[in-house]
């Protein structure tokens, strides 16, 4: 399972603080999606190694077909900005231009995205959330939410082999309606399940008044440390940069 | 010896729904027992559980009177959540009870809640998982398990809890007899701890000689109360009287060979005849069949322990499953794997995933041309349902449901059906309807069930297809 939030606990690799994901997570929006301090040569430099990061986690995750693609991609669209883009002109430089920005800045956030939800499992998540003091109140319903993604796809996936089997398929007679098809038995086996996942959480005690304990180990260690180093080699650079000790 | 748990006076009905409701039932639970509620499906024994554990009246609403005290504590000035420490809850479907995805998580869930030290949890779940013995199921991801594996789980964080009353829902319904004689164990551990135990159940068989005392249900009331003793010594017949399941299958067809082989006088007129059908899993081969024949027409059962490859087996046959090497050959043609995707139909378990259309006659004829209501019409008498044509499949109850998929099915000119345990969690009656509809599709249609269900094998089916480890 490489969904949301199910991390496979039975080979799961290299495993990080869900703290130093998010981290890494703020750095690549502030810097690969917002652009912060791109005006700096070093900045510019630290933020594209910061970007292949995540694909970097990905492959220690054990997910490798995963981050070939997406390394492949990121690869082909960064070397397409770096050699085409400053040569084109006109038309051209304005869509491939667009085009290449937008998977440039995109890409990185959205694959590291990817990685911390497939590789936490939801008793880290509250762990972390709870040393960050976040209050329960948010990250009940919160986790509540993510245990519930994977069994909806699961029921998706049902769906849709049941209307293979019937022959309802795009092209087919009754391709208008193949949304509302799928919907309402998702709906109502979400709804089945869900309540039932409800029940079941509220007959062992989720949602006791008492401040609630977690046995789940997290904390930072060594390749924490030199996750957040890197991440932290842009903050630093950019501020270099802004005082005008490097360019 | 004190009382565990008192019922007074309890009337109760769900909003618009009339099964489950209870009238006046009253009822006492001591301390220490191990009390079986049975009756035919809509009784209320579930509706028992559901207020014992207090899920009625926090959770489920409707209409209650009467009062319910569980250790003393009156259940409706109680929270549920205050409750969870005294009252452990297992229910029947492993797809909806579990929290977390690694199974340690899992078992410290219900004591983390509580707020428990962390120390104090630890030697907890060690203390579980040697009292079980399922030190191999620790760190596991709860998706790799099977169902018997799944159930044992989520006894064991129950168990963690220390809850003084333990009530269990058709704990059964997905295992094989194998697994139901881990459950035995588990519940045979709580019982030497001296904790009481309610346990609504249609399949009795394994509980003889565990339950001290059972109750039986009859539309919302008390109908008998006997000693476990008592219970388990009347006759077949009565069973029958009773609407319960007779409790010792006649026959394990799991101790037959594996390979299939004919239980009824059966008429051959062709085969669907399977050639090197193997499918793997990354390296692990999941199915490897050298040669199969499958009479056609025939009622078929699939069986083997959970896990054996029964439901690999059924997929790749009906052309879902990408990837698989063999060959399947149909009265003499051979079919690739969407000739039989066009040729089969799978009626799932949770019937609910198939249903997508706004009428029943609608959804019938979703498959067919136009003009042939009255061929769909015709096939709902013979299903005896001529009467549900207008209605939302939604607004169906499980066993209709069921038939319509049938109907579906039969209206797209499908000629093998499969079915995945059809009778899960049925009463005797329902599964009798079933095993006679199975039974009645005729020549034209070969039917296999993949099924844990003696009963119903012993009722209808004509052969029996035993895989194990993928094999036959």
């Amino acid at each position: 399972m490489g969904g949301l939030f199910t991390a496979d606990v039975e080979n799961r690799g290299l495993v990080l603080d869900p703290r130093t994901k998010l981290l890494v997570m703020i750095t690549l929006v502030i810097f690969a999606l917002g652009g912060t301090g791109s005006d700096i040569l070093l900045v510019r430099c630290v933020t594209v190694a910061v970007s292949v990061l995540p694909i970097i986690l990905l492959i220690t995750a054990g997910q490798r077909k995963k981050a070939l693609l997406f390394g492949l991609i990121y690869g082909g669209i960064k070397l397409l900005e770096i050699f085409v883009v400053s040569k084109a002109t006109g038309a051209a430089l304005t869509v491939i231009g667009l085009c290449c920005m937008v998977f440039v800045r995109l890409m990185p956030g959205l694959i590291m995205g990817a990685y911390m939800l497939s590789s936490t499992t939801v008793s880290e998540f509250i762990a972390a959330m709870h040393r960050m003091h976040v209050p329960q109140q948010i990250t009940i319903p919160m986790s509540v939410m993510f245990r519930f993604f994977p069994t909806v796809l699961e029921e998706f996936s049902a769906i849709n082999t049941a209307m293979k089997m019937r022959g309802i398929s795009l092209g087919g007679k009754h391709s208008g309606k193949l949304i509302e098809y799928r919907l309402v038995p998702l709906m109502v086996c979400s709804v089945n399940i869900g309540s039932e996942l409800s029940a079941a959480a509220l007959t062992r005690g989720l949602g006791v008044k008492v401040r609630r304990t977690n046995i789940c180990k997290i904390g930072f260690h060594l390749p924490d440390g030199a996750v957040l180093l890197l991440a932290a080699a842009p903050y630093v650079l950019w501020i270099l940069g802004m005082i005008g000790v490097v360019k | 010896m004190s009382i565990a748990a008192r019922l007074k006076d309890i009337s109760f009905s769900y909003p618009n729904n009339s099964e489950g409701a209870l009238n006046g039932l009253s009822l006492e639970i001591r301390q220490g027992e191990c009390v079986l509620l049975c009756g035919a499906s809509g009784c209320g024994k579930t509706t028992v559980t559901r207020l014992l554990n207090g899920l009625i009246p926090h959770y489920y609403e409707g209409d209650l009177s009467g009062e319910v005290t569980v250790f003393g504590k009156d259940i409706r000035s109680t929270a549920i959540e205050e409750l969870a420490g005294i009252v452990g809850s297992v229910f029947q479907n492993p797809r909806s009870q579990f929290f977390c995805v690694d199974t340690t998580a899992e078992l410290a869930f219900g004591c983390e809640n509580m707020g428990l030290a962390e120390d104090e949890i630890r030697s907890r779940v060690d203390k579980t998982v040697r009292d079980m013995k399922i030190e191999k199921l620790l760190d596991r991801s709860i998706f790799n398990l099977s169902g018997g594996e799944k159930q044992k789980i989520a006894c064991a964080g129950v168990s963690a809890m220390l809850p003084e009353l333990i009530v269990l829902d058709e704990p059964t319904s997905n295992l094989d007899l194998d697994a139901i004689d881990g459950l035995r164990e588990i519940i045979a551990g709580w019982k030497a701890q001296g904790r009481t135990i309610v346990i609504a159940e249609h399949r009795l068989g394994w509980l003889e000689g565990l339950c001290d005392r059972v109750i039986y249900l009859e539309k919302g009331s008390l109908s008998c109360d006997f000693s476990g003793g008592e219970f388990f010594s009347l006759d077949t017949e009565m069973f029958s009287g009773m609407g319960l399941r007779a409790f010792a299958a006649k026959q394990n067809f799991l101790e037959s060979e594996t390979g299939i082989s004919a239980i009824k006088p059966f008429e051959n007129s062709g085969s669907i005849t399977l050639d090197t059908f193997v499918y793997s899993y990354g390296r692990h081969k999941a199915l490897d069949i050298k040669r199969l024949e499958i009479p056609a027409g025939s009622v078929t059962a699939v069986v083997g322990h959970n896990g054996a490859g029964k439901s690999t087996f059924t997929r790749c046959l009906c052309g879902l499953q990408k990837g698989f090497k063999g060959r399947v050959t149909v009265g003499g043609k051979a079919c690739r794997p969407k000739d039989m995707m066009r040729l089969s139909y799978m009626v799932m378990q949770d019937v609910n995933r198939q249903l997508f259309a706004e009428s029943v006659l609608e959804e019938v004829m979703l498959g067919a041309d136009d003009g042939a209501e009255n061929e769909a019409i015709e096939l709902l008498e013979r299903l005896g349902i001529p009467e549900l044509k207008e209605r939302h499949p939604m607004s169906l109850s499980g066993g209709q449901k069921q038939r319509v998929a049938i109907a579906s099915a039969l209206m797209a000119g499908k000629r093998l059906l499969v079915f995945d345990e059809p009778t899960s969690g049925l009463d005797l009656k329902s599964m009798e309807c079933t095993a006679e509809l199975l039974g009645s599709l005729g020549k034209d249609i070969t039917v296999l069930i993949v099924t844990h269900d003696m009963e119903l094998i012993d009722r209808c089916c004509t052969h029996i297809l035993h895989i194990e480890n993928g094999r036959i």
